[in-house]
């Protein structure tokens, strides 16, 4: 019985590790097609405009189309990546690419990218990290989406955090 | 600092509820069936109050629509034990549904009625193909909700005169109900600005409150020729 007690306090140990361990397995996201952000932004010279384009112009921001992949890969690949050719068998059956949805903000939050980018001026980076230099497809949040997080940031930089600016 | 408020004119109110009906559908309020609604379950952030006065055949209907009247000095903040509830500094007593507990003492403390508690997970008619307004929240079971002088709208609203970099009109901000009013009998604006439509109105010598004689100065005035109460 003794050794049983002494080992009691290891199990619950063991547990609670293996609990967050699998809390952090289930943050991350696995995304149709290994999308490499610093190709596209260093070779290609896109910028996030290019493809986020509705982050000035609305609250949600957009991820690209097919249309807009397909002007560059249509045909024939342009690189040696396997997973261009995934990307050009989407294209060629036309369906969108699943892609695997990061960031979510609940539906009682009002979060506009639109007021954070053009008239708060905030650098993508501030909460998506450098993805200049993602190699790998974005599976995981740079700055996790929790209230603590965005009033840290509104008490920062002296923006309101009366409840109704952002909850609904 | 704005303060918003709202005039309700009684003298032209034909009690025709186009303003519940849009307030229901704006805001996601769960519809709840006959059955349910005869144990008190129904939810009407914006009310009809019908009432009837004298004995019949001379019976007089009146009708008064009742949204939260957002006091001044609320009394339903005072007792929430986990601060849902507050009132902002523009004079909106809000509801966070995600801190709220459900455990009612705002609506007990409310001398309006004007809080519902929430059975029901949302519900929408067939029409709407389960698709309810994308901005407001769709409640949770067990949390206490209420009219929001649609907040949500303001919020938008802000952002688009931020981005013109100026203050916001006052016909710009308009909630459901006074939208749909066809009678034009609500009116909604910044009773703190003298000349808004709205602080005129509140100066009229028709104008009375509910609940005046409680002290919790309600930010909701209403117009009546017929009658003081």
């Amino acid at each position: 019985m003794k050794w049983f007690l002494r080992l009691g306090p290891v199990m619950v140990l063991l547990v609670v590790v293996v609990f967050y361990l699998s809390l952090g397995a289930n943050d991350r996201v696995a995304q149709p097609i290994a999308y490499n952000h610093k190709i596209h932004i260093e070779s290609a010279g896109l910028t996030c405009t290019d493809c986020h384009s509705s982050v000035q112009s609305s609250s949600a921001a957009s991820i690209p189309n097919l249309e807009m992949c397909s002007t560059c890969h249509s045909e024939q690949p342009i690189s040696e990546s396997a997973e261009e050719l995934k990307l050009i068998e989407f294209v060629h059956q036309g369906t969108s690419i699943p892609w695997q949805r990061v960031y979510h903000v609940p539906d009682h939050v009002f979060f506009s990218h639109r007021r954070h980018v053009v008239i708060a001026r905030l650098e993508c980076t501030t909460c998506h990290g450098n993805v200049d230099e993602f190699t790998e497809p974005v599976a995981a949040q740079f700055l996790p989406i929790t209230m603590d997080n965005c009033m840290e940031c509104h008490r920062e930089n002296n923006v309101t955090n009366d409840c109704l600016s952002c909850h609904r | 600092m704005p303060k918003w408020a709202m005039v309700i004119d009684l003298d032209k109110c034909t009690g025709c509820g186009a303003c519940s009906v849009a307030c229901k559908m704006e805001n996601n309020v769960p519809i709840v069936d006959p059955e349910e609604a005869q144990h008190g379950r129904a939810l009407f952030w914006m009310d009809m109050v019908t009432t009837f006065e004298g004995e019949l055949p001379d019976t007089q209907v009146k009708h008064f629509p009742k949204p939260c009247f957002h006091c001044d000095d609320p009394p339903c903040t005072v007792v929430c034990p986990v601060g849902a509830t507050y009132r902002n500094p523009e004079g909106i007593v809000a509801q966070i549904y995600h801190r709220c507990i459900g455990c009612r003492y705002c609506m007990a403390a409310c001398p309006f009625t004007a809080k519902y508690f929430n059975w029901y997970e949302p519900q929408w008619l067939d029409e709407a193909h389960g698709i309810g307004n994308p901005d407001v929240s769709r409640r949770m079971t067990g949390v206490v909700e209420k009219c929001s002088f649609c907040s949500h709208r303001l919020q938008q609203i802000k952002e688009a005169a931020d981005l013109e970099g100026r203050p916001i009109r006052e016909e710009e901000y308009i909630p459901a109900c006074m939208e749909s009013c066809p009678a034009d009998a609500i009116v909604f604006g910044d009773i703190a600005n003298r000349d808004s439509r709205v602080s005129r109105l509140s100066r009229s010598y028709r104008v009375f409150r509910y609940g005046e004689d409680l002290g919790v100065k309600p930010k909701v005035y209403y117009l009546a020729r017929r009658t003081g109460t």
